[in-house]
């Protein structure tokens, strides 16, 4: 079972990390659009369109990655306290009746959204003479279906949870505050951190 | 443990409860009032601890759907989905969300090139001498990192690590150091570019230009009350900010330079100016002289080339209305910022600065041969040189040009008045110049420099309307690859990792907004707006009172609620009610932001404190920290009043800018 898990986690992780790439190439785009404009005073009348696709696609295929991370926000005033037998089932309820219909709909709803814009062969009206949108538009489902895969997978992880009373591994990942690189990085061990103590109980002798 | 679950339990139930007991029963229930329901209802499930995108996602689509069926059920289902996906799509071809991925990547690649340390380091040593320097310097530092990178928690563990240790073996107390770095960590949030101000333009649709231009001074308001209270605690307690010895302010000088200032004196200018020429100087190499003197001249060339550049745009003999305003743009910046400005045009006229030495040391050999005193006017005179040089340069570079339009104006008192005050302030500034300050300069020059050239660069090229925020964004992520390149920190792996949390950061914002426009939408489709219109237009509240109703408000709810889910959910109630009450969107965004702001220093949620809790030593608790940020949080009370009270502080510089 944690096989299936970790597998459908790799593939969300996997799509979502070769879009991210696109910020890449987004910073390039826009850079080279901006001197292209100001200084060979050549602007590209596509560029906008590009631009806001790229930054369409790079954020809806990394939904599903972010939710194999656990890394959409969520209200954690409470949800911190509570044992993991409690959040697994408040997660599996809203899983079953705000997840899962919302984003059934979105998918299917985006998928003939899709559908209309492939059968007209739509192009931009953003910009005269705009690119194509249909492949921009067929992101909705395919981002919706991943993030429903992948939330089937959280559904599991709830019932996993359920029963053995705390929470399955995840794979490891690049964190936003991640204590321990950040000490290699400036130079800081545990046991410097240790040191201080002693200037916190003199200090407090201090004051009193 | 438990009692913290039956108390949150039992509040989310206090909600519901009231929710149906203020509301009619449920069969005269109207659209409207299921709206209401709906806002409480969310406000309980994001309590909840769901991720709150699908939160906000799902109920939209339920109540949206509850909505068109009142109207007509055979299309109900339809017209939801078409909903869910209009709105879907419309957040991904948003043109102004599309800066949010830009400016989070640049904040990941500056965070990684790793100038903090130095950052912190040549802060601490420049403001050695002002009372409680060590907290000075720890502010100062956190507003640049976090104005930069805009990540508190990576700013806050960074300082933690960095300043708190150096602070606690200085004496300082837990509780200063603590409320310095917790308090100095969230400025990010409010000084542009930042993404909440990105976030509320997208949703209040306001300008997130003006928006910039707006938060600006609040910002810097803001950071220099907190050096304030931080020097005037140093003065009245010296027990909890004891001053640095003087063994400590000690420079170590290299090789070079101390061997300059041991023959000579110490002042930079006249001992290297004298060992050029003089026959002392035999143990250094001219070429290594040339060098410091050339990074000592460093500030005196980009003032004189700035202020050549300012006189050449006032005395433009161009259209008379253009000239009028930049002379008062040009008046107002002349003192302050120049300073930070001039070392952008330093950066990138380095080569020229070299070439230009060699004419420059000869304008300065007379006085020097005259004494120190007399420094003042050769650096006017060079001043002066250097802008009507560049002006005729331009002048005769377009002579057919010239003869058409007619005579240059004349540069107006003001400009000359200024011009004194520069030169003066040059005099003074190299009067006290000595090898040591050319260190800390020097050490500035690596670390303070290079951000605050990007940030003012990012920030101007926005604010002057020359570029989109978008595009600042871009060359801004661009900047970042190349400051995380020029501190030999770029590889595959720091890449990969800064690429990979922009995509995660980035669709968690984003897919929230996809969650939020659809719920928004369903408020408004079941008419939860114009009731709660009416309701706040029958309490017949003046602007001030509905402004303090709804700071506090937004206050409260920033204790359960995180700023993304408050300024997504909330602001679209609040906004439409605004011009009832003559209030300026921009301004109560500015509010919104300081607000906002000051819920990161609100314990006991305030995610600052976490951080630093993480990082410190054991004997530190969480409630000295606590401690330590109410002070910082009254300030910040005490700065929302004051922009309240002079609404300039945050609308002048747009209103110049935009008029």
């Amino acid at each position: 079972m944690q096989n299936i898990l970790l597998t459908i986690d790799k593939i969300s992780t996997w799509v979502g990390q070769l879009f991210a790439w696109l910020i890449f190439s987004l910073t390039l785009m826009i850079s080279w659009e901006v001197f292209s404009r100001y200084v060979l005073n050549h602007p590209h009348p596509w560029a906008f369109d590009v631009m806001s696709m790229m930054y369409g696609t790079l954020f809806m295929m990394a939904g599903a990655y972010t939710l194999s991370k656990n890394g959409h926000v969520r209200g954690d005033v409470l949800y911190g306290f509570f044992p993991p037998r409690l959040q697994a089932g408040l997660d599996l309820l809203l899983y079953l009746v705000f997840f899962i219909p919302g984003v059934v709909a979105m998918a299917w709803a985006g998928f003939h959204y899709a559908g209309d814009s492939w059968a007209i062969r739509e192009y931009s009206n953003v910009t005269a003479d705009g690119p194509p949108v249909y492949p921009f538009k067929t992101v909705i489902p395919i981002a919706g279906g991943l993030l429903l895969l992948q939330g089937l997978v959280e559904i599991v992880r709830c019932v996993i949870c359920l029963q053995q009373g705390e929470w399955p591994s995840r794979i490891e990942d690049v964190e936003e505050v991640d204590v321990e690189k950040l000490k290699e990085m400036v130079n800081v061990k545990d046991s410097d951190i240790a040191k201080l103590d002693r200037y916190v109980v003199a200090g407090q002798g201090v004051q009193k | 443990m438990k009692k913290e679950i039956w108390f949150g339990l039992s509040i989310m139930a206090l909600v519901v409860v009231s929710a149906f007991v203020l509301l009619p029963p449920f069969a005269e229930m109207k659209n409207g009032h299921l709206g209401l329901l709906m806002l409480a209802l969310v406000v309980v499930a994001i309590m909840l601890g769901f991720p709150t995108a699908f939160t906000l996602m799902g109920m939209g689509m339920i109540f949206a759907w509850i909505a068109y069926r009142s109207q007509n059920p055979s299309l109900a289902v339809d017209q939801t989905l078409d909903l869910m996906v209009q709105r879907t799509f419309s957040v991904m071809s948003n043109d102004v969300l599309i800066s949010i991925p830009l400016f989070v990547f640049m904040g990941y690649l500056i965070e990684r090139a790793n100038l903090i340390e130095k950052l912190f380091k040549s802060m601490h040593l420049a403001t050695a001498r002002v009372p409680g320097s060590l907290a000075v310097a720890t502010i100062i530092t956190c507003a640049i990192f976090a104005t930069a990178t805009g990540i508190v928690g990576a700013v806050v563990t960074l300082m933690g690590l960095l300043a708190l240790p150096a602070m606690l073996r200085a004496g300082y107390s837990v509780q200063l150091s603590a409320g310095a770095i917790t308090a100095g960590g969230c400025l990010g949030i409010l000084i542009p570019p930042s993404v909440m101000l990105i976030v509320y333009g997208a949703t209040a649709g306001v300008s997130v230009v003006k928006l910039y231009a707006g938060a600006f001074f609040p910002g810097i308001m803001l950071a220099t009350l907190y050096i304030v209270y931080v020097v005037i605690i140093a003065k009245l307690k010296p027990h909890l900010a004891p001053p640095m010895s003087a063994e400590e302010r000690i420079v170590p000088l290299p090789p070079v330079t101390q061997e300059i200032s041991n023959t000579f004196s110490d002042k930079v200018l006249p001992s290297l100016l004298g060992a050029l020429k003089g026959k002392r100087n035999a143990a250094t190499p001219t070429v290594e002289i040339l060098k410091q003197l050339g990074i000592a001249l460093l500030p005196l060339i980009s003032v004189a080339l700035l202020s050549g550049v300012i006189f050449f745009k006032i005395t433009q003999p161009l259209p008379s209305e253009v000239v009028e305003g930049v002379v008062a743009m040009g008046g107002a910046i002349e003192d302050e910022p120049q300073e930070e400005e001039s070392s952008n045009s330093s950066e990138l006229q380095e080569p020229q600065a070299m070439g230009d030495l060699k004419s420059l040391p000869g304008a300065f050999e007379a006085p020097q041969a005259l004494g120190g005193a007399v420094e003042a006017p050769a650096v006017a005179a060079s001043t002066t040189a250097a802008s009507s040089a560049a002006a005729s340069a331009e002048e005769a570079a377009k002579p057919a040009e010239v003869a058409d339009v007619g005579e240059r104006q004349p540069a107006p008192t003001g400009f000359w008045i200024a011009m004194g005050v520069v030169a003066f302030a040059m005099f003074v500034f190299y009067a006290y110049f000595s090898f040591a300050r050319l260190e800390i300069f020097k050490m500035l020059l690596g670390s303070f420099f290079p951000l605050a050239v990007m940030i003012l660069a990012v920030l101007g090229t926005i604010v002057f309307g020359l570029a989109t925020p978008t595009e600042a964004a871009a060359i801004g992520s661009l900047g970042g690859l190349l400051l995380a390149a020029a501190y030999r920190r770029l590889n595959f792996q720091v890449m990969k990792e800064s690429v990979f949390l922009t995509a995660k950061t980035s669709a968690m914002v984003c897919w929230l907004f996809v969650g939020s426009s659809i719920f928004s939408a369903a408020f408004a489709l079941l008419g939860g707006q114009e009731l709660i219109n009416t309701w706040v237009l029958s309490l017949d509240m003046t602007p001030v009172q509905f402004m303090i109703l709804a700071q506090v408000v937004i206050f409260l709810l920033g204790w359960p609620l995180e700023w993304t889910e408050i300024i997504v959910i909330f602001m679209p109630i609040f906004i439409p009610l605004l011009p009832h009450f003559g209030i300026d969107p921009l301004f109560f965004g500015l509010l919104v932001a300081l607000n906002l702001q000051t819920a990161f220093l609100s314990p006991p949620v305030a995610m600052a404190a976490f951080y630093l809790k993480g990082v410190s030593p054991p004997q530190v608790s969480l409630n000295q920290i606590f401690a330590g940020m109410m002070p910082f949080m009254a300030i910040q009370v005490f700065a929302i009043v004051l922009l309240y009270m002079f609404p300039a502080i945050g609308l002048w510089l747009p209103e110049v800018l935009y008029k």
